[in-house]
């Protein structure tokens, strides 16, 4: 038998009876789809998650005071301090550190209201901390002018709207806590001096909605003393540990140290486990799939016995009769496979806009509709094109079989 | 095609069929000879083992005991395959109830002995729509099995068994569902195919109007020829 004849004898028995193919195809192609979209989904995450990370030397440490945000102190906390620079830095291993302050914003551009952050630290020491960051517009303000700020791209041009801030516009700020004021917010304006390039985001902050300030400025909004945390730059990367266990020797639990590398494998560990986990979901409807196939394919033999006997007689060899009713379900695996690939690929990006990272991530910070991008390699293609296939030859291997060993006698008598 | 060699030839076959612990004779010793181009009816009440006879000498059964030879060949020792491939290549087949493909044309059915042993596709197109055109069915050779009457299926049942050119044509009850005028129609075709092209014909039957066209009448009766009887006509389907 050709290969061509036995699929053409293979489609025109699909074809013949179009309702259960297309139901079974149906299976197969949940399967298929739900692989690829939750897969490409956790990918684009865990992709976005390393981008971040990566943005982070990995000779940096962040230290924060158990609240991460200047607050109105609630008294038992500890509070980072001009103290702590000494302290830090005596640490060996430890070649600088930069104190900053940091709190949430909303930002009034024009008419619209975005959520931001303010960050005030010394900015030379800017793109220390962010690796490449470049200002687009203006120029870095001086350390000494308390009402200037640097802000982000999407501060500058907020996304979904016509406004656009330039060099020496105000920006009007609503602090989210403004210490020593209680809970009550305080607004303040800046007079913008520069404005930064699209970086993207970093750890907990998007660097395109924050607006940096300068230590003077910030110590006058924020009328403290204290710091939010600070930004530990170590002599090498190899000393991140050894630092990091110094630190929280020297402090206990009054301090959280972050490890931006430890924060990126950890993040990637729970996102590919999270890959597995999803792709286990689709290969969980995927075998439901399969176990459809073996059953509309054995009702299929049941319905052709008579048919079967009938090849026997005309001179089919088993396993002539067994290619055919396999490739009936090889057909079933590609064309779902196929259709279910091309689904799951639209629905990644519907899924995309519902995954926990695309609004803030793991901050409540900042949510400007940032949505997660889907992922889609190679291998998961593949993958979702050639399962599908392999399982339905699978599934459809008993009932093609048990077709293959009927008696032919039987067989012809069947009615 | 083996010239000289019978089509058939059986050697004391028996068969049984084992119900729980009994075993049924359905054949107790059946020795026949068939020649190339003999046209033979097999008669016999129901039970009494010409079906089985049938199923035996199609190859699609095999003898309990007892040695059975297609168009010269022993096909005790042969595997499933091979037994497969003597049905393909030696032997055409015609049921009762035709036994069609439903969702194929006519002109598919009477190709698919051809696709089992591998012909192009363009080669067995040709030859199924000669086959069709024999049995005056050009017309209607893009039509469904549904699509035509019991006599023009039957007409393209005979063309897919013969669109192998087999050395024998076992029938069974070809006439079965057929109603007179249809069943002289289609034992007219088998005489004149039997004639022209010496095949080789076997017909299991009930109807005396099937077994007075053939020239050979084995009766068998509990598992045994009765009765071997070849008839002298001069010219037998004159009428």
């Amino acid at each position: 038998m050709f290969l061509s004849d036995v699929f053409e004898l293979a489609i025109k028995a699909l074809l013949d009876r179009k309702i259960r193919s297309a139901l079974t195809i149906v299976g197969i192609m949940i399967g298929a789809a739900v692989i690829v979209a939750l897969v490409a989904s956790s990918n684009g995450l865990s992709a976005g998650v390393s981008a971040s990370m990566s943005k982070v030397g990995a000779n940096t440490l962040i230290v924060n005071s158990a609240m991460g945000f200047v607050t109105s102190g609630s008294g038992t906390q500890y509070r980072l301090s001009q103290n702590d620079v000494r302290i830090l830095t005596a640490i060996s291993g430890v070649s600088e550190a930069i104190p900053y302050y940091d709190t949430r914003a909303s930002v009034s551009v024009g008419g619209t209201t975005l959520d931001g952050e303010v960050i005030g630290l010394d900015l030379n020491k800017l793109a220390d901390m962010y690796k490449g960051i470049t200002i687009s517009d203006g120029a870095y303000p001086s350390q000494n002018d308390a009402t200037a700020a640097l802000i982000g791209s999407g501060i500058a041009s907020p996304t979904g709207s016509a406004v656009q801030i330039g060099i020496n516009q105000m920006v009007s700020v609503q602090l989210a806590a403004s210490p020593g004021s209680g809970s009550s917010s305080t607004t303040v304006a800046f007079l913008v001096k520069g404005i930064l390039a699209s970086y993207g985001r970093v750890l907990f902050s998007d660097i395109d909605d924050t607006i940096f300030i300068s230590m003077r400025s910030a110590e006058l909004f924020f009328k403290t003393p204290y710091y939010s945390g600070f930004y530990v730059l170590t002599k090498s990367a190899s000393d991140v540990s050894s630092v990091q266990a110094a630190i929280e020797s020297q402090y206990g639990s009054n301090v959280r140290v972050m490890n931006a590398g430890s924060i990126a494998s950890s993040v990637s560990s729970i996102t590919s486990e999270m890959t597995v986990f999803l792709g286990a979901i689709g290969g969980v409807s995927l075998f439901v799939a399969a176990v459809g196939i073996t059953n509309t394919m054995f009702v299929s033999v049941m319905e052709r016995t008579r048919e079967i006997g009938v090849l026997k007689a005309l001179g089919y060899q088993s396993r002539q009769i067994l290619s055919i009713f396999l490739a009936e379900a090889f057909v079933t695996g590609v064309v779902g496979g196929v259709l279910g690939t091309i689904l799951g690929y639209f629905l990644s990006f519907m899924i995309g806009g519902y995954l926990p990272m695309s609004g803030g991530m793991m901050g409540p910070m900042s949510s400007n509709g940032t949505t997660t991008e889907p992922v889609f390699t190679a291998d998961l293609i593949l993958f979702a094109l050639l399962f599908p296939v392999a399982l339905a030859v699978l599934a459809g291997l008993y009932p093609a079989r048990h077709a293959s060993k009927m008696n032919a006698v039987v067989a012809l008598k069947y009615e | 095609m083996n010239l000289s060699a019978p089509s058939v030839e059986t050697f004391d076959v028996t068969k049984s069929y084992r119900i729980g612990h009994v075993d049924y004779p359905a054949l107790r010793g059946v020795s026949l000879k068939i020649e190339r181009g003999e046209l033979t009816s097999i008669v016999g009440p129901s039970g009494s083992g010409k079906s089985t006879l049938l199923n035996i000498i199609g190859t699609l059964d095999r003898p309990s005991s007892g040695r059975v030879k297609i168009d010269g060949i022993d096909i005790r020792k042969l595997s499933d395959d091979q037994l497969a491939k003597i049905r393909n290549r030696k032997i055409g087949f015609i049921y009762q109830s035709f036994n069609l493909i439903n969702r194929l044309t006519a002109t598919e059915n009477v190709e698919m002995p051809l696709i089992a042993r591998k012909m192009p596709k363009s080669i067995r197109h040709d030859r199924a729509l000669k086959l069709l055109a024999a049995v005056g069915l050009a017309e209607k050779a893009q039509k469904r099995p549904s699509e035509l009457s019991g006599g023009e299926q039957q007409r393209v049942a005979i063309a897919r068994a013969l669109v192998t050119r087999p050395a024998i044509v076992i029938a069974d009850e070809p006439t079965g569902n057929l109603d007179s005028k249809t069943t002289r129609e289609v034992l007219d075709y088998i005489t004149k195919v039997n004639k022209t092209m010496s095949t080789t014909f076997v017909i299991v039957t009930h109807n005396p109007e099937v077994s007075d066209s053939t020239r050979r009448i084995i009766v068998i009766r509990d598992g045994l020829i009765a009765k071997d009887q070849h008839i002298q006509r001069i010219d037998s389907f004159a009428r």
